[in-house]
């Protein structure tokens, strides 16, 4: 399971990240749009800085769950979490939907608005690169080691051990580690990052467990309706019958 | 007869504008007439056609389930219309679904792409299932008409049970899907709102409300043909509608108290007050109407108590679709272009929903007595025999006019502007402040770059260092600022002045100053603005020019700067960052900029997004200027 971390309190805000991701996936120069305002994510920036109030620069990218809310709400399966770790996007299959853009808790797929045949834009960790071997794009761009590169589990360790030797430098915790289940997107900063995504985040559940439980009882409901409407209807028509013979014997008397 | 011409002919124009902008949205994408955007993907056609669509088109199963399950025979005779509504119903909010579709050719791909665990795979199997039963329900009433396909008619009917029985099955399953796809977003969905038990609340108010669309229909339909109302037969219904919906407040509420969000309701903020209008729409008129003995059996009492369930009952889906999701842009109004498709999905059902109640046996409603009231004889839709011939052909005729004037009318409203720029704004370009040092900040969004304009010119060389930026003259002028040609921050302007060069005003030149008379008048074709402006470009300015189309200001300042940046941050060696986007864009307090831009650009939400440098340049003028 391969995973980036990101530490903030590196980051000089170059862009290299984001010119070289630019350049990897072929992504045209953009446009600001009003929506942009929130995280300069678009269908063209797979990747993007924002500058903080604090003077911070945050890199946001997908990032990766390993859970993802987004697979679990694709209807045709056209988002897939691999074995990488990287959650890719099969745009052969997707019909459109958007699903994916309402179910995401970090708000990160984009949508080609302007184009008549769209689809879901998202960072897939250049999934083409790690296959054989390299880093992704931006990782390797990236030239004061703020971003890296390696296996999930390595990378929490060294993000622990970072923080663990400057305890007064780091704010103690890994964003992504527990958050919707895990990501395989790591963020280590000296300020509170939150959950990076909405406002009004209290608690992380691993959100595809929300559906999970209405999707299971799919066919009890639909065959426990049935069996009821059975039983109802054989009750209403036992009860029209005894009307019917009681009807009966009235007029015969 | 005026009541229904009146009202099909509103339909019909509604529809053509509609067809006008769907044909558009099919060939230019969505941006071209919706507001969607990444911070609202799912707009209006979700919100009021899908999702409040379904609900409504509940009476489908419900109204059947209480005629052939609970064998109510007394509502027989509004099974074939209530099947119908909940068939067009379906038939809208699919062709809704299929419009905000991405990919609308790619709808069928659920069928053979499995994936069990999304809520909207079961949706989209359920839409397609419940819409073949549908049809299998309805069929037999057109074949009925018709005398066609006898059998199968009959083997329909004979069969009618099990469709029945079907139909309850997976309208079960579908109503309660619909809540089911919003399980995934508990952060993003207003407290008020999201619920676990979400799945079951739809269920039950699709349940309550489908009963009260069969008696709104009929309403209406009453009204615009003059029909008689059986009144005491439908409030008895809608009674029977009205608990339900009674209890889906219950539930509801012991939901929100339960999980204690009590508060939240009376907290004053303007969700709180959407869900108090919606819970007195949805629940408390139609009950409070319904309650009273008196009240009950009167046809504005069934008006009130439906019409009030209806919109309260699609606020609700409406507010979970989208209404009240967490924003993370502009605030979504849909385009017109965008209502009107959604209101000419409803109309075309409308239109159909007219069409069937016309020409088929949809109810025996016995007529008002037309002895007593000559007035109420049901007319049908002739318009009279005035012209053409049969009124049938004659209406036909006035109906397709105002159908094809509304798609032409429809056509020429849709706005090129918005399909060529794909919803971008133009952001004119002010010019940089300062003296010795330039506030650069062609945008005012109060984040802007300290260029050191003396330092510059000092290092480079003095006078003979502007053309390595100032690499164009404008006539009559030795150094033109940037933004006179790079008017727009992020789009390229074509600076040659066409108008400007043939009004008096300007040059006022003849045609043929510049245009060969031999050849066609074109760009390509014409004399260069060189032959004219000798000293337009400077002499050794490094930027060259082949085309008069500036780039971007953005695009233009960073190809300018970012070069030379660069080279130098390899050359000297205490200037190592220099090639870097921080070097410029510092988040220290502007100079020149007004307090009270600043202080608007500097709440503690506001977040600067940097536009990366282009790395791909459409215009092709930034390979020159490199």
């Amino acid at each position: 399971m391969k995973a980036i971390l990101t530490d903030i309190t590196k980051c000089i805000g170059c862009f290299e990240c984001v010119a070289a991701c630019k350049a990897s996936h072929g992504l045209e120069n953009d446009v600001p749009r009003d929506w942009h305002r929130n995280d300069g994510l678009s269908a063209k920036n797979w990747t993007a800085i924002v500058q903080r109030q604090s003077g911070h620069y945050i890199r946001k990218q997908c990032r990766h769950c390993l859970e993802p809310a987004c697979e679990s709400a694709c209807p045709v399966a056209a988002l897939i979490h691999t074995d990488t770790g990287a959650v890719i996007y099969d745009p052969s299959k997707c019909i459109g939907c958007r699903y994916c853009m309402i179910a995401c808790p970090y708000g990160i797929p984009r949508y080609n608005w302007e184009d008549a045949v769209p689809y879901i834009q998202k960072c897939d960790m250049c999934y083409d690169r790690i296959k054989r071997g390299l880093q992704p794009a931006c990782t390797e761009a990236c030239p004061n080691g703020a971003t890296i590169f390696g296996d999930r589990d390595e990378l929490l360790a060294e993000a622990h051990r970072r923080i663990k030797a400057e305890p007064d430098k780091y704010f103690n915790r890994v964003f992504g580690e527990h958050e919707v289940g895990g990501t395989s997107v790591l963020y280590i900063a000296d300020i509170d990052l939150e959950f990076m995504s909405y406002p009004a985040h209290k608690d992380t559940p691993v959100l595809p467990e929300t559906t999970a439980a209405a999707m299971h009882a799919v066919p009890v409901a639909f065959l426990g309706m049935g069996a009821l409407m059975g039983g109802l209807y054989w009750f209403c028509k036992r009860r029209d019958q005894v009307q019917m013979e009681a009807r009966e014997g009235e007029d015969k008397e | 007869m005026n009541r229904v011409k009146t009202f099909k002919s509103i339909l019909w124009t509604i529809t053509g504008l509609a067809v006008a902008f769907g044909m558009t949205r099919l060939f230019t994408g969505l941006g071209s007439v919706s507001n969607l955007s990444d911070s609202t993907p799912w707009g209006i056609w979700k919100g009021l056609n899908v999702l409040p669509g379904i609900a409504l088109a509940a009476g489908g199963f419900v109204v059947t389930a209480v005629i052939y399950i609970m064998r109510r025979e007394e509502y027989h005779r509004y099974a074939k219309v209530t099947v119908l509504l909940a068939f067009l119903g379906y038939i809208t909010a699919a062709t809704a679904l299929v419009a905000e579709l991405g990919l609308p050719w790619m709808v069928w791909h659920p069928i053979i792409y499995w994936q069990h665990h999304s809520a909207l795979f079961e949706v989209s199997w359920c839409v397609m299932l419940y819409l073949t039963v549908l049809f299998l329900e309805f069929i037999p009433v057109p074949l009925e008409h018709t005398g066609a396909f006898a059998g199968l008619r009959r083997f329909l009917n004979k069969y009618k049970l099990v469709l029945v029985f079907l139909g309850v099955m997976i309208s079960t399953l579908h109503q309660s899907s619909l809540g089911t796809l919003f399980l995934i977003t508990p952060e993003k969905l207003h407290a008020l709102w999201y619920s676990s038990l979400l799945p079951i609340l739809f269920f039950i108010s699709a349940v309550a409300v489908g009963p009260l669309v069969l008696i709104l229909a009929i309403l209406v339909i009453s009204y615009l043909y003059r029909k008689q109302i059986e009144t005491d037969k439908l409030a008895k219904l809608a009674g029977a509608s009205v608990i339900v919906l009674a209890l889906f407040g219950l539930v509801r509420l012991i939901d929100i108290v339960a999980t204690g969000k009590f508060g939240i309701i009376f907290d004053g903020s303007w969700q709180s007050d959407i869900f108090l209008i919606e819970l007195l729409l949805s629940v408390i008129v139609p009950v409070v109407v319904m309650g009273f003995k008196r009240l009950r059996h009167t046809p504005s009492a069934l008006w009130i108590a439906s019409s009030s369930a209806v919109i309260g009952i699609g606020l609700q889906r409406a507010n979970v679709a989208g209404i009240m999701l967490v924003r993370t842009g502009p605030i979504y109004v849909p385009t017109f272009y965008e209502i009107t498709i959604s209101l000419g999905i409803l109309s075309a059902a409308a239109l159909a929903f007219l069409f069937c109640v016309e020409r088929f046996k949809m109810w025996e409603v016995p007529w008002e007595d037309p002895e007593e009231n000559p007035e109420a004889v049901p007319h049908f839709d002739n318009v009279g025999e005035v012209w053409l011939g049969t009124p049938r052909i004659a209406s036909r005729t006035v109906y397709s006019l105002i159908f094809v004037i509304a798609l032409a009318v429809g056509f020429a409203m849709i706005s090129t502007d918005r399909i060529e720029s794909a919803g971008i704004r133009d952001v004119p370009v002010k010019p940089a402040r300062g003296g010795d040092t330039l506030f650069v900040d062609g945008n005012l969004d109060g984040f802007g770059v300290e260029f050191a304009h003396k330092d510059h010119y000092d290092r480079e060389g003095g006078n003979s260092s502007c053309v390595i930026c100032h690499h164009m003259n404008l006539p009559y002028d030795k150094n033109s600022r940037c933004q006179e040609c790079h008017s727009q921050m992020y789009t390229a302007t074509d600076i040659f002045r066409h108008d400007w060069h043939a009004s008096p005003d300007g040059g006022n030149l003849a045609c043929d100053m510049c245009h060969n008379p031999n050849e066609q008048r074109a760009a390509e074709t014409a004399k260069s603005c060189a032959d004219c402006h000798k000293d337009l470009e400077p002499a050794n300015t490094p930027i060259k020019m082949e085309q008069y189309l500036a780039p971007s200001y953005a695009d233009a300042m960073h190809g300018v700067c970012i070069q030379c940046h660069k080279q130098r941050a390899t050359e000297l060696a205490d200037k190592e960052t220099l090639g870097q986007c921080s070097a410029c864009h510092k988040l220290d307090t502007p100079a020149y900029l007004p307090d009270e831009v600043y202080a608007k650009f500097r709440d503690s939400s506001f977040n600067h997004v940097v536009m990366p440098p282009a790395t791909v340049n459409k215009a092709g003028a930034r390979e020159k200027s490199e």
